[in-house]
This record gives structure tokens, sequence and C-alpha cells, in this order.
């Protein structure tokens, strides 16, 4: 059976840091061929799938054209690139919205409980990052990087401190590794927060209600 | 609310539930494979502590959510709710009874 593997994210920018990690993607022909693949360290998919979210204009399509690097194909072709250009992303002020709820739910649960602040923490980075992805397809330049929401043309007035502490969270978060966050970070990142509500708030669309 | 809000929502239950409970060494971060071994070792859960074998379930329930997020604007999720749900109440229950 067919199988392609392709690397992508950070590593096919050249993002490497001590928080890099590597993300491969498996494109497999039937979900028996998938599941025989450790999830944990491939993002798995059918080829089906990977057709359906091209048509899609999906943004995970697009980062996946844009991105993705073959590694490996059990029938020398490329599949991604045989599927040519994913259809336009039309979603993006629908998925900003999505993002900036998560922001301020997010916001809402540091504010009513004292625990689980970190993983409050990971969900406005979350937030954040994916709400400058989205935009910045609106803006005719996808950007995919983790530090999207300082990269975009207008970027979220953030010190690279705070940034870097949110970073830390989500890092924590999902992987478990790094230096716990101290309350003193964690009492910075939660005063900053207006500041990213502000700047969410100054990209949506004037017609567009969260 | 959307799916994906509806999934990071239910973490969040989850993770109060297990971080509100007691004194913990360290708190649990997320539901991925690494923060829960990494909260495991912290506070010396063994391997087949029922508490951690259902926040293991309830993980990869929760997979994409957890551990993928440069995925995580596709929406591509199973319907799990249900089961996430049950999971969630036998995390309740077994932190009453956990001997951290």
């Amino acid at each position: 059976m067919k199988r392609h593997l392709y690397a992508f994210g950070s590593l096919c920018r050249g993002e490497i840091d001590e928080l890099s990690d590597v993300d491969l993607l498996a494109c497999v022909e039937t979900q028996d061929q998938a599941r025989t693949i450790d999830t944990g360290r491939f993002s798995v998919y059918t080829r089906d799938r990977i057709r359906v979210l091209w048509r899609e204009g999906n943004p995970f399509a697009w980062h996946l054209h844009l991105e993705a690097k073959l590694v490996f194909a059990s029938d020398g072709a490329d599949f991604l690139r045989e599927l040519g250009v994913p259809r336009e992303y039309e979603k993006a002020d629908e998925d900003c919205v999505k993002f900036m709820r998560l922001f301020e739910e997010s916001v809402q649960s540091l504010h009513s409980t004292s625990d689980s602040q970190v993983f409050h923490l990971s969900c406005i980075f979350l937030a954040a990052r994916n709400f400058a992805t989205c935009y910045s397809f609106t803006r005719g330049s996808p950007i995919f990087s983790r530090r999207s929401p300082l990269l975009i043309e207008s970027p979220v007035a953030l010190s690279t401190d705070v940034f870097d502490t949110l970073v830390r969270a989500r890092v924590l978060s999902t992987r478990g590794i790094g230096e716990a966050l101290t309350p003193h970070e964690i009492s910075v990142a939660v005063r900053a927060c207006p500041q990213i509500h502000d700047w969410m708030q100054s990209l949506l669309p004037s017609e567009v209600s969260v | 609310m959307s799916e994906f809000n509806n999934r990071i929502d239910a973490q969040r239950r989850i993770l109060r539930i297990v971080n509100g409970s007691r004194n913990l060494r360290e708190e649990l971060f997320g539901l991925s494979s690494g923060a829960l071994e990494r909260w495991a070792r912290a506070n010396n859960v063994g391997q087949h502590d029922p508490l951690l074998e259902l926040l293991n379930q309830a993980a990869s329930k929760l997979f994409f959510l957890s551990n993928k997020s440069q995925e995580q604007i596709t929406d591509e999720y199973q319907s799990l709710s249900a089961e996430v749900a049950v999971l969630t109440e036998r995390i309740q229950a077994a932190t009453s009874n956990a001997s951290l």
C-alpha cells in the first residue's frame, strides 16, 4: 500500500530552538494502515481525508501545501504536490472569532480560579497564535510560525518576555517539558491579557461580533 | 460554541478537577502524554494508578487537542463528547479516592 511521509512545521521553516519539535505527517491509503502508525510521532491522515482538506481550502491544507517537504514515498511520487493548489480559504473571519472566544474563555478561567493557570495561559497562546495565522490569510501571506502574533503586519503589543512565557506554558501543556512558570511570570502574563484582547478586537472586521 | 472550543472546555474541566482537588507538588499542565508523564513523575503517581489511567483515557479521546496544535484549526475531530463526559465524572470520583 502507498505511504508518503512529510516533514512540516518549524523544522521546514528553519525555526530551531530549544522548544522546537519535529512535525511529521503520514499520508496513508486506509484507516487500517493508519492504525499501525504511532500517532504520538506522526499526524496520520488518509489520502481521501487530505483530498477533502484540499477541496475545503482548509488552513491545514495550505500549511502543508506551502511548507511540507517529502521525506519518503513508497511509490516515488509526491502525493501532496500532485494535489496542486488547495481551494481558497474563506473562513478566516469565522475562525478568528472562534479563537477570540477561546481567548476570552481562558481569561475568564484565569480570573475565576487560582488553579490550572499554566493551562489557561497555554490556551491564550493557542488562541493568539491561531488567530494571527488565520488573520494572515486575509492579508495574502499566511504565517504558520509559532511567533505569528509577532510576525503579522499588525503585531500584538507584547514584550518578548511575556510572549515567551506564553510559549513556555504551551510547551508545558502539550509536551510536558521546560521550567515550570513562576508566580511572578504568571502574574505578568495575566496583566498583559488586555493588550491581546485589544489587538484581536482591532483586527476583526467591524461587522463581525464575538 | 464550536466543536473546537467545546473540546478545549472539556480539557479545562478535567484539569480543574485534578488541580483543584488537592495539594500537588506540581499541577497537571495539560492532557498530552508528555504533561501526564511529567505530572505522574512529579507527584509520585504510579503507572497503574486508577486516576492516571482515567486521565490517559481522556487524553486519548482528546488527542488532537492535546498534542497537535498545528492542526487545531482543522476542526476535524470525531464526536467523542459523551465519552469524555463519562470519563470526567469518573475522574471526579477518582480524585476523591486518590492517595496523592
